[in-house]
């Protein structure tokens, strides 16, 4: 069962001002990465609210699903979406990279807010999260590790250790999403370091491999309830996704991969989302 | 003294014994278990341990993941590799202060396996690590009161052990102190502040420097390199005309640099140092290498003569 039109239309009303959120937030902040975090939005979004096992009035509930933002400098991403949720002031929100703030520039563990670990050194979290799943695996917790990976980040030589010990101990209870934006700081991933042919490498190292349009979320939702029945080896999601999706000037390109858009920017990329908003309200 | 047991030796029994009174204990290591003596715990506890193989990253990066789901994570391998292949992770594990300890073997010279696998430069590279508790043991008694601390004790620990044994220099009774000077022999004129195997030398060419000289030595046995309780550094040292610090290690950014910035702070005092002088050593039987790099009595007394003299 996938969602019903009216609720999938309600949720990109939801992601699309998350984005807003996630533009002002950078955008107050003057400085941030707009790109990767509207990219792979939807994926967080989707997870907190419709997947993993998760109470937001009480994150440290021992059987929680584990979710990992390994690509560490989405975190304006988590931090709106779990504001959504209430783990975080809105107002606060505005705080993004402030001495004192919370909310750093990339996450720091904080259990309060249901971030597990700090991220943002590239390549860290597949491997955190093999720590997880086999920690589960030993005390027989049926919980479930997604960990976010970027795809420039897989050039990293310790995702491949990680996954080659994620097969060898039939981690099934670990989830990796790549968010499969073709950009990375210095250009596109096939011109820095090619990954392709990328869902081959992963069949390789003995992971279950779904690649899919992580726009559709309704496509999302059917291949995370799907993955999750596969057993005896992890999984890999490689989704296919936009960065600086739904901002006409900041999709597809690394400009906006580490810059905060400036004031006439921000306020033309508030207003594109706004229109979209309004556009899928009407049709609701 | 020949037939005391080897520390890893002591470590593997001890990691025995550890995880069978805490059952939230588990063990990675990175396909050395037999060297590093974790085999021992394989083969009691083989759902606890986790070879992670050749891939000291990765085996630091799921430690981590074990340690946030609340285990106490032991990662054993040899110190240069797990330490130098590994750190940035390592530094995640102070940035977030977790339960991950890492017991390392092979620390300082390795003897036959020459200059690529000695372990020299990793004092430096973890004593820079906020959070992170740094410890050296001089003999078997010291590592097992050591490790009763680390694994009741919350937070991110190194602990390095050399490859070989050391003769004891303690006595059952003796009380490891987190932080503390361990003074193994009291003296008045200079101080020889040893860690590892420093202390060793330094205890075992005390007395001959004594008669040779005609001075008081006091030997300092510090297994705590990170964090030292520096007023009871000044205070062991106060009336001293000056001291030699001894490390298997790189004298540069190693523990004699961490014990000169403690008391230069305070005191004016004449330090010197025996360590290795910024090199790789090389092959060879471990006591002909530390005899070729200076890490010998003679050396010692050279030192001293220019603080007395």
């Amino acid at each position: 069962m996938g969602l019903s039109r009216t609720d999938d239309q309600k949720i990109q009303v939801e992601i699309l001002e998350i984005k807003k959120d996630i533009l002002k937030m950078i955008y107050k902040a003057q400085s941030g990465h707009p790109g990767g975090s509207l990219s792979c939005v939807s994926i967080i979004y989707l997870l907190y609210n419709n997947v993993m096992r998760f109470n937001f009035k009480n994150p440290k509930w021992e059987e929680r699903d584990i979710f990992i933002l390994s690509k560490g400098h989405a975190a304006p991403a988590l931090y709106a979406v779990i504001s959504k949720f209430g783990l975080i002031k809105r107002e606060d929100l505005f705080t993004l990279r402030k001495f004192g703030s919370k909310l750093q520039g990339h996450p720091v563990k904080n259990p309060e807010l249901g971030i597990e670990i700090s991220t943002g050194s590239l390549g860290m979290g597949l491997s955190v999260g093999v720590g997880c799943a086999l920690s589960a695996k030993l005390d027989n917790s049926d919980k479930t590790i997604y960990v976010l990976l970027g795809d420039g980040e897989l050039n990293e030589g310790v995702i491949w250790e990680a996954a080659m010990s994620a097969s060898h101990y039939k981690l099934d209870n670990l989830i990796a999403i790549v968010d499969r934006n073709g950009l990375q700081i210095d250009g596109s991933t096939e011109e820095i370091m090619a990954l392709e042919p990328l869902a081959e490498k992963w069949r390789a190292f003995g992971w279950e491999v779904f690649e899919i349009d992580g726009t559709n979320l309704n496509e999302l939702l059917q291949v995370f309830k799907r993955s999750k029945k596969i057993i005896g080896k992890p999984k890999v999601i490689i989704s296919y996704l936009i960065k600086g999706s739904d901002v006409s000037f900041m999709q597809h390109t690394r400009e906006f991969h580490g810059r905060a858009p400036n004031k006439e920017e921000y306020e033309i990329a508030v207003k594109e989302l706004d229109k979209m908003k309004k556009k899928i309200i009407q049709e609701i | 003294m020949i037939s005391e047991p080897s520390l890893r030796d002591t470590f593997g029994n001890l990691l025995v014994e550890a995880g069978r009174e805490n059952e939230n204990i588990i063990v990675l290591d990175a396909d050395l278990s037999a060297s590093t003596r974790t085999l021992k715990f394989a083969k009691t506890f083989p759902n606890r341990f986790f070879n992670m193989g050749i891939a000291e990253q990765n085996m630091l990066g799921t430690a981590l993941g074990f340690a946030v789901s609340g285990k106490i994570a032991v990662v054993s391998g040899f110190s240069i590799f797990t330490t130098g292949r590994a750190w940035e992770f390592i530094r995640f594990a102070c940035h977030d202060n977790l339960n991950v300890k890492m017991i390392t073997t092979h620390g300082g010279i390795v003897g036959e396996d020459g200059s690529t696998h000695n372990a020299l430069e990793d004092l430096s590279l973890m004593a820079s690590l906020p959070n992170l508790t740094v410890l050296v043991p001089s003999d078997n008694i010291e590592l097992k009161k050591m490790l009763d601390y680390v694994f009741i004790t919350k937070g991110p620990f190194y602990v390095r052990l050399p490859r070989d044994s050391f003769p004891n220099l303690h006595h059952n009774l003796y009380n490891f102190k987190i932080g503390k000077p361990d003074v193994l022999k009291e003296g008045n004129d200079i101080g020889l502040i040893g860690t590892g195997y420093g202390s060793t030398l330094a205890f075992k060419s005390a007395l001959n420097i004594e008669k040779k000289l005609g001075i008081s030595i006091k030997v300092i046995n510090f297994p705590t390199i990170k964090p030292i309780d520096e007023n009871f550094l000044l205070d062991e040292i106060k009336d001293l005309r000056g001291v030699v610090v001894l490390e298997e290690h790189n004298i540069y950014c190693g523990f004699g640099s961490i014990i000169a910035r403690l008391i230069s702070r305070e005191q004016a005092k004449i330090i010197k140092f025996i360590g290795i002088n910024n090199a790789f050593p090389q092959s060879g039987k471990r006591d002909i290498v530390l005899n070729a790099y200076s890490l010998n009595s003679e050396k010692l007394i050279t030192e001293i003569k220019k603080i007395i003299i």
